[in-house]
C-alpha cells in the first residue's frame, strides 16, 4: 500500500466507526427515549403494551394508600384526569400530596401505571419542568412571585 | 464592610476590560509596554475578586442578613461550617467562586509565564480577560451576590438541607477548578489562533493545565457522585442526569485532550486537532454551566432557576463558542502540520483513544440535548435516561477499555501490535483466570458479570505490565530493575496509575451492577433480617434534636453469621423546619471494599418502619479508582519534562538575562 | 467614610497596575523563536532517552531527529526575521483610555448599583442592642432564638404564632400554630388561627386544608366566630354565595353585640347581597363562564377584605407600640396603595408625632412619604 492508500484506509476506518456510532445513537434514541405525558394526554395516544413512559403531574390529595409493606398506591392528576400509580419502594423525601412528581414505568394490563421510579423535587422551590410547563398551560399552577 | 466587597467586584470588572484589550493590542503591535500590563492587571484582578469573595464569606459567617444572598441561603442556627460553605452553595456565590478560580488561573499564568514567548503570554492573559469580563458582567447584571436588603430581615431562609453536607462543600470548588482550568487551555488555543502560529512550547504549557484541570474535574465528579450516593438515599451513584452529563462531557473531552496533547508535546503532531479539542473542552464546560444555571433541562439537581440568567449565559456561550470556532475555521488551515507516524504506533493508539472519547462525548451530548431539540421541533416531551446511555456509551467504552493496555506498549512513530500482544500475555492469562474464577466460585455470576470482572482485571494487570516491562522485569537483576524504575519519568508512573485507577473504577462498577442485592421490607424494633451472610437487627428508633433540624434516628446492629456483634449502623430521617424539608441520612457500613447501605422510609400504619437495605459489593472502588486517576494526574504534573523552562529556570534567566537567547 | 477611603485606595491601586507598566521602560525581550529552540533541544534529549528505553525503534528515532532538526532550522530563520512594532499616537491614546477606564467604569457602575451608605449588619451585633430599641422583627427574632433552643416550648409557639400572622409571615405562622397544637394540644383558638394562617399562605383563599382546620375549631368550640366567618368565606369563594350569605346572616343573629366580628360580618353580608343582586339582574344564560368570573372577582374582593383587615391590625398595633418606623412606613404605603389618601396622610401625621418631627426616623418617614407623593400638609 502506498502512503496515500494507507491514509485513505485510515480515514475510511474512522468514518465507518463514526457511521456505526451515529447509527447506534439513533437506534437508541428511537428505542430508549421515553415520552412524557400528563394524565390528560393519555386519552390522545396509543401506547404499546409495556411501553415505558414518564407520567407527570400532581399527587392527588387523599389518594396515597400504603399497605403493610412497601407497596404504595397513589393517583397522579393534572386536575382533568387522574391515573392510578402503583409503586414499591421508598418514596423520595419530598413526596407529598399536591406536589409535582414524575413517575417512570409502564401500564399494567389492569390500567394501573406500575412505576419503577418516582422523582419528586429536591428543592422546595423546584417543580419538575415538564410538570410545571404543562400545568401552566392548563392554568392550574402559577409561578410564585416573591 | 460588605460594600467594599461589592466595590472590589466592580473594580475587578473594570480591570478585566482593560485586561481584555490592552495586552492584546500590545501583542498585535509588538508594543512591549502594553503587553507588560497583562501581568499586574491579572494579578490585581485576582486580588480584588478574592477580596470580594472574602467579604461575602465573612457576611455568611456573621449572618449579615442585610445581604440578600445571605438572607436567602443562610440561617443563624446553621452549623458554622455550613455557614461558610453556604457561600458557594447557591447560584450567586458559586458564580463568584467560578470567577475567583478563573482570575486565580489568570494570575498563575502571569506569575509563572516567564518562560512563555511574550506575545503568547499577553494574548493568553487577554483572552482570559474576555472570559473574566463576560462572567463578571453576568454576575453584576443578573446575579449580584452583594444585593442589599433594607431594612435587614432578622432571620435567613436557610440553605437547602440536602446541600448542608460536607461532600457538597468540597464538590463545587473541585468541579470549578476543573471546568475553569480548561479555560486556560482554551485561552492558549485562541491565542495560538490569533497569533496564527503554535510555538513548540505551546503543548508543554497546555499539558500541565490540562492535567491539573482534568485531575480536579475527576475529583469533582467523583465527589458529586459519592454525595449523591450517600445523601439522596437511593444508593445510586450516577443517574445520567443532565447536570451530571454536563460535568461528564468536559471530562470526556478533557481526557481526549490530555492524550492528544501528549502527541503534540512529544512529536509536534496533531496540533490542529489538539487546538480544536481545547476549544471544545472549554465550550462543553460553558455548556455545562448554561445547562445547570438556566433550567432548560429537567434535572433532579436543578437550582431554582431564572430565565434571564439563562439567556445571558446563552449569549456568553454563543459568543465564545461561536467566536472561537469561527476563528478556528479561519486560521487552522494556515497552521503547519507536525511529525509523521504510522497508523500502528503510539500516536495512532492515542488518535484511536481520541476517536472513541470524542464519539462518546458526542453521544452524551446528543442524549442530553435531544429532549430539548425534540420539544422545540415537535412539542413532544421526552426523556433520555440510563437505557439510552447504556446502549450507546457502553459499546463505545468497552472496546476502548480493552485497547487501553496496548497503548503504552506501542513504540512511537511505528509500533508492533503483535509484539505488544505478546508482552501482554501474562496479563491476558490473569484475566482469563479472573473470568473463570468468577464463573466457578461466585454464585449467581452471569457470563456478562464475569467478563466485566475480566475487563477490570485486564486494565489493572495491563497497567502493572507496562511498569514491569519498563523496569525490565524478568530480564534484569532486581537492583537494575529498581534503578530503572526510579529512573523512569514521572509521567510514566502517572499513566500507569491513571490506567490502574480506571481498572479499579471498572471493577467497582461491575461489582455493584452485577452483584448488588437489595431488600425492601418493613421492620419493627427487635426484628432481624439477613443480608449477604450478615444479620441486621433493628434495635430502636428515637427522636434526636440537631442544631437546625430534628431527626428520627434508627439504630441497627450488624451481627455476623455466628450471631456475634460486628458493628452498628445508624440511619435517620431529618426534618429541617425552616425549609419544611425532610432529608434522608443513609446509614453506611464499609466492610473491606464493600458497603452495607441502610435507608429509612415511612412508618406504616402499624408502627413498623419501611427499611431499604442494599449490599453493595466493591462499591468503594468506584471512587477509589478515581482517586488513583487523580493521583496519576498529579504525579504526571510533576514530571520534569513539563518544567522545561518552568519557574526554576525563570529565576536563572532573571540572573543571566542573556542565557535564553 | 472609611468605605470611601478604602474604595479610593483600591481604585488607585488598580489604576497603578495599569499605569505603571505603560509608563515603564520598554523591556528587552527574547525573540519568540528562542523559546522554541529551548523546547526542541529538550525534545532531542528526550528522544535519546526514549530510544534507550526502546520506546522508539532506531530507524524511527532517526526520522524523528531529522524532523526536529528541520524545525530547529525553521525556528532559527523565524527568529532572525523578527517583527517591527507600531508605535505612536494611537497606542498612547489607548493607554490613556485604559488608565482612565479603571476609575470611570468602576465608579460609574458602582454608583448605579451599590449601596455605599449601608453598613454591615452582623446578626450578633444586632441582637446585642437594647430590647427597647429593637423593632418588632428583632423581638420576634429573639423569640425565635429562644424557641430554636427550646423547640418543645408550646407556650412560646402559641405566643409567637399570632404575631407572625399579624406581620404577614403566614408560612411561619402555620409552622408556629402547628407546633403549638402538637405540643400543647388543639384548641379552638389555635385551630382557627392555623386556618387563618393557611388561608394567608394561599393569598386569602380558604383552601381545603384551612377549611379542615376551621372545622376542627368548630368541633372544639361550636360557634367560634373566626372559624364560622372563614368557613362562610370558603363557601363564597366556591361560588355558593347564597349559602355563604345564609351562614353570615346566621352569625349576625348569634354574635354578641360587642363582638369584634360584627363589622366584618356585616360587610360580608352586604357584599354577598350585592353580588347576588348583580347575578340576578344579568340573568346568566349559561352558568359556566359567568360562574368562573364570579369566583374570580369574588376571591379578589375577599382578598381586598383580607388586606384591609391586616391593615387595620397594623394600625391597631402602631397605636399600642408607636415607635416603629418600619411599621409606619408600611401603614402609610398600605393606605396609599388602597387609595385611601386621607387615612394615609393621617397615618403620616400620627407617625411623625410618635417618632418625633426632627428625629432621624421622623425625617426618614417624611422622605419615604414624599417618595410616594404624600406630604403631611396637604
Amino acid at each position: 500500500m502506498t502512503r496515500k492508500q494507507k491514509r485513505l484506509s485510515v480515514i475510511a476506518g474512522g468514518l465507518g466507526f463514526l457511521a456505526v456510532a451515529v447509527g447506534l445513537t439513533f437506534y437508541a434514541l428511537g428505542q430508549k427515549a421515553s415520552y412524557f405525558y400528563m394524565p390528560a394526554d393519555l386519552a390522545n395516544v396509543t401506547l404499546e403494551p409495556g411501553q415505558r413512559i414518564r407520567l407527570g403531574g400532581l399527587v392527588e390529595k387523599g389518594t396515597i394508600v400504603r399497605d403493610q409493606g412497601t407497596e404504595v398506591e397513589f393517583s397522579v392528576t393534572d386536575t382533568e384526569r387522574s391515573v392510578k400509580v402503583a409503586y414499591s419502594g421508598i418514596l423520595p423525601d419530598l413526596f407529598r400530596e399536591e406536589q409535582g412528581v414524575i413517575t417512570e414505568g409502564s401500564f399494567g394490563p389492569d390500567g394501573v401505571f406500575v412505576a419503577d421510579s418516582v422523582l419528586a423535587k429536591h428543592d422546595e422551590n423546584y417543580m419538575p419542568k415538564e410538570v410545571a410547563d404543562s400545568l401552566k398551560a392548563k392554568g392550574v399552577w402559577q409561578e410564585e412571585t416573591q | 464592610m460588605v460594600e467594599i466587597g461589592h466595590f472590589a467586584l466592580v473594580l475587578a470588572f473594570a480591570l478585566a476590560l482593560v485586561q481584555s484589550v490592552v495586552p492584546l493590542v500590545g501583542a498585535r503591535t509588538s508594543n512591549s509596554r502594553m503587553m507588560a500590563v497583562a501581568e499586574p492587571v491579572s494579578m490585581a484582578g485576582f486580588g480584588l475578586v478574592l477580596l470580594a469573595f472574602a467579604v461575602l464569606t465573612v457576611s455568611y459567617a456573621q449572618s449579615d442578613f442585610s445581604v440578600a444572598n445571605v438572607w436567602e441561603n443562610s440561617h443563624s442556627l446553621k452549623p458554622f461550617i455550613y455557614k461558610i460553605t453556604g457561600t458557594w452553595g447557591n447560584h450567586e456565590g458559586s458564580m463568584l467562586l467560578w470567577v475567583l478560580i478563573l482570575t486565580f488561573f489568570g494570575a498563575l499564568v502571569a506569575l509563572f509565564g516567564g518562560n512563555l514567548p511574550a506575545t503568547l503570554r499577553a494574548t493568553v492573559i487577554s483572552v482570559q480577560g474576555w472570559i473574566g469580563a463576560a462572567f463578571l458582567l453576568f454576575i453584576l447584571a443578573t446575579s449580584n451576590p452583594f444585593a442589599r436588603l433594607t431594612p435587614a430581615p432578622i432571620e435567613g431562609r436557610d440553605l437547602n438541607p440536602i446541600l448542608q453536607d460536607i461532600g457538597l462543600a468540597i464538590h463545587p470548588p473541585l468541579l470549578y477548578l476543573g471546568y475553569v482550568g480548561f479555560s486556560v487551555c482554551f485561552s492558549f488555543a485562541v491565542a495560538a489562533l490569533i497569533d496564527g502560529r503554535i510555538d513548540a512550547s505551546w503543548a508543554r504549557w497546555v499539558r500541565p493545565w490540562t492535567l491539573a484541570a482534568w485531575s480536579f474535574l475527576t475529583g469533582g465528579i467523583a465527589m458529586g457522585s459519592y454525595w449523591a450516593y450517600y445523601e439522596l438515599g437511593w444508593g445510586g451513584f450516577w443517574f445520567w442526569d443532565p447536570v451530571e452529563n454536563a460535568s461528564f462531557m468536559p471530562w470526556l473531552a478533557g481526557t481526549a485532550l490530555l492524550h492528544s496533547a501528549i502527541v503534540m508535546e512529544k512529536r509536534s503532531a496533531l496540533k490542529i486537532w489538539t487546538l480544536l479539542l481545547a476549544i471544545l473542552t472549554f465550550s462543553l464546560s460553558l455548556l455545562g454551566t448554561f445547562l445547570v444555571r438556566s433550567g432548560v433541562l429537567t434535572s433532579v439537581h436543578a437550582f431554582a432557576t431564572d430565565p434571564s440568567r439563562g439567556v445571558f449565559i446563552l449569549c456568553i456561550l454563543t459568543v465564545f463558542i461561536g467566536g472561537s470556532l469561527a476563528l478556528f475555521a479561519l486560521r487552522a488551515p494556515s497552521l503547519t502540520a507536525g511529525g509523521l507516524f504510522q497508523p500502528i504506533s503510539r500516536e495512532g493508539a492515542l488518535v484511536l483513544n481520541n476517536l472513541f472519547l470524542t464519539t462518546a462525548t458526542a453521544t452524551v451530548l446528543v442524549g442530553t440535548l435531544y429532549p430539548l431539540v425534540v420539544e422545540a421541533l415537535t412539542g413532544d416531551k421526552i426523556s433520555v435516561g440510563a437505557p439510552f446511555f447504556n446502549l450507546t456509551f457502553g459499546p463505545l467504552m468497552i472496546p476502548l477499555l480493552v485497547l487501553v493496555p496496548f497503548g503504552p506498549l506501542l513504540a512511537w512513530k511505528r509500533g508492533d501490535v503483535l509484539a505488544a500482544a505478546q508482552r501482554l500475555m501474562t496479563a491476558f492469562a490473569g484475566t482469563l483466570l479472573a473470568v473463570l474464577a468468577t464463573m466457578l466460585f461466585i454464585d449467581g455470576a452471569t457470563v456478562l458479570a464475569a467478563l466485566g470482572i475480566g475487563l477490570a482485571t485486564w486494565l489493572v494487570l495491563g497497567a502493572l505490565t507496562d511498569l514491569a516491562l519498563k523496569a525490565g522485569f524478568g530480564s534484569a537483576s532486581p537492583g537494575t530493575m529498581l534503578r530503572r524504575l526510579t529512573g523512569l519519568p514521572l509521567s510514566m508512573f502517572g499513566t500507569a496509575l491513571a490506567h490502574l485507577g480506571l481498572g479499579l473504577t471498572t471493577l467497582g462498577l461491575v461489582g455493584v451492577l452485577s452483584f448488588e442485592s437489595e431488600h425492601i421490607l418493613t421492620m419493627k424494633p427487635g426484628e432481624t433480617t439477613e443480608i449477604s451472610g450478615y444479620v441486621l437487627r433493628f434495635d430502636e428508633i428515637a427522636p434526636v434534636q440537631g442544631p437546625n433540624f430534628t431527626e428520627s434516628r434508627a439504630k441497627f446492629s450488624l451481627l455476623d453469621a455466628a450471631g456475634k456483634p460486628y458493628g452498628e449502623i445508624v440511619s435517620s430521617k431529618r426534618f429541617y423546619p425552616v425549609r419544611q424539608m425532610p432529608t434522608t441520612e443513609a446509614g453506611i457500613k464499609t466492610m473491606g471494599l464493600s458497603q452495607l447501605y441502610v435507608s429509612l422510609g415511612d412508618e406504616t400504619a402499624d408502627g413498623s418502619l419501611v427499611v431499604r437495605i442494599w449490599w453493595k459489593p466493591l462499591v468503594t472502588l468506584i471512587w477509589g479508582g478515581t482517586l488513583a486517576m487523580m493521583a496519576g494526574g498529579a504525579v504526571s504534573l510533576f514530571d520534569r519534562r513539563l518544567r522545561v523552562g518552568a519557574p526554576a529556570r525563570r529565576r536563572r534567566e532573571a540572573i543571566e538575562p542573556a542565557a535564553a537567547s | 467614610m472609611l468605605f470611601w477611603v478604602i474604595a479610593a485606595l483600591l481604585t488607585l491601586g488598580a489604576s497603578l497596575a495599569v499605569l505603571l507598566p505603560l509608563a515603564g521602560r520598554s523591556a528587552v525581550r527574547a525573540a519568540d523563536g528562542a523559546h522554541d529552540l529551548e523546547v526542541y533541544r529538550d525534545q532531542l534529549a528526550e528522544l535519546d532517552r526514549d530510544a534507550g528505553r526502546g520506546l522508539i525503534q532506531p530507524a524511527e528515532a532517526g526520522e524523528a531527529r531529522a524532523e526536529i532538526a528541520r524545525r530547529i532550522l525553521k525556528a532559527g530563520k523565524a527568529a532572525a526575521a523578527g517583527s517591527v512594532g507600531l508605535g505612536g499616537g494611537s497606542t498612547r491614546a489607548l493607554g490613556v483610555a485604559a488608565v482612565l477606564a479603571v476609575p470611570l467604569v468602576s465608579w460609574g457602575i458602582y454608583t448605579a448599583i451599590g449601596s455605599p451608605d449601608l453598613p454591615s449588619q452582623p446578626l450578633a451585633a444586632r441582637l446585642e442592642k437594647n430590647p427597647a430599641d429593637a423593632t418588632v422583627d428583632e423581638l420576634v427574632a429573639r423569640a425565635e432564638a429562644h424557641l430554636a433552643a427550646n423547640p418543645q416550648d408550646g407556650r412560646g409557639w402559641d405566643v409567637l404564632a399570632p404575631i407572625y400572622a399579624r406581620l404577614g409571615r403566614f408560612d411561619e405562622a402555620v409552622t408556629a400554630y402547628s407546633n403549638a397544637i402538637r405540643l400543647d394540644g388543639a384548641s379552638a383558638g389555635r385551630e382557627s388561627g392555623l386556618g387563618e394562617a393557611l388561608a394567608g399562605v394561599a393569598g386569602g383563599m380558604v383552601t381545603a386544608e384551612a377549611q379542615a382546620a376551621f372545622s376542627r375549631a368548630l368541633q372544639l368550640e361550636p360557634g367560634q366566630p373566626k372559624a364560622r366567618f372563614f368557613l362562610a368565606s370558603a363557601l363564597a369563594q366556591e361560588g355558593k354565595v347564597a349559602e355563604a350569605l345564609e351562614a353570615w346572616q346566621a352569625m349576625m343573629i348569634t354574635l354578641p353585640p360587642d363582638s369584634p366580628w360584627r363589622g366584618a360580618v356585616a360587610q360580608a353580608v352586604q357584599e354577598a347581597n350585592s353580588r347576588l343582586a348583580a347575578a340576578g339582574n344579568e340573568a346568566p344564560p349559561g352558568p359556566t363562564q359567568q360562574e368562573i368570573d364570579a369566583v374570580a372577582s369574588m376571591s379578589a374582593e375577599d382578598r381586598t377584605a383580607m388586606i384591609e383587615q391586616m391593615v387595620a391590625g397594623l394600625d391597631e398595633r402602631l397605636r399600642e407600640n408607636p415607635r416603629d418606623l418600619e411599621g409606619w412606613q408600611r401603614l402609610v404605603r398600605s393606605y396609599h396603595v388602597l387609595g385611601r389618601g386621607d387615612e394615609a396622610r393621617d397615618a403620616l401625621k400620627r407617625g411623625t408625632a410618635a417618632l418625633g418631627q426632627d428625629s432621624a426616623e421622623g425625617r426618614q418617614l417624611a422622605e419615604f412619604s414624599t417618595s410616594l407623593g404624600l406630604t403631611a400638609a396637604e
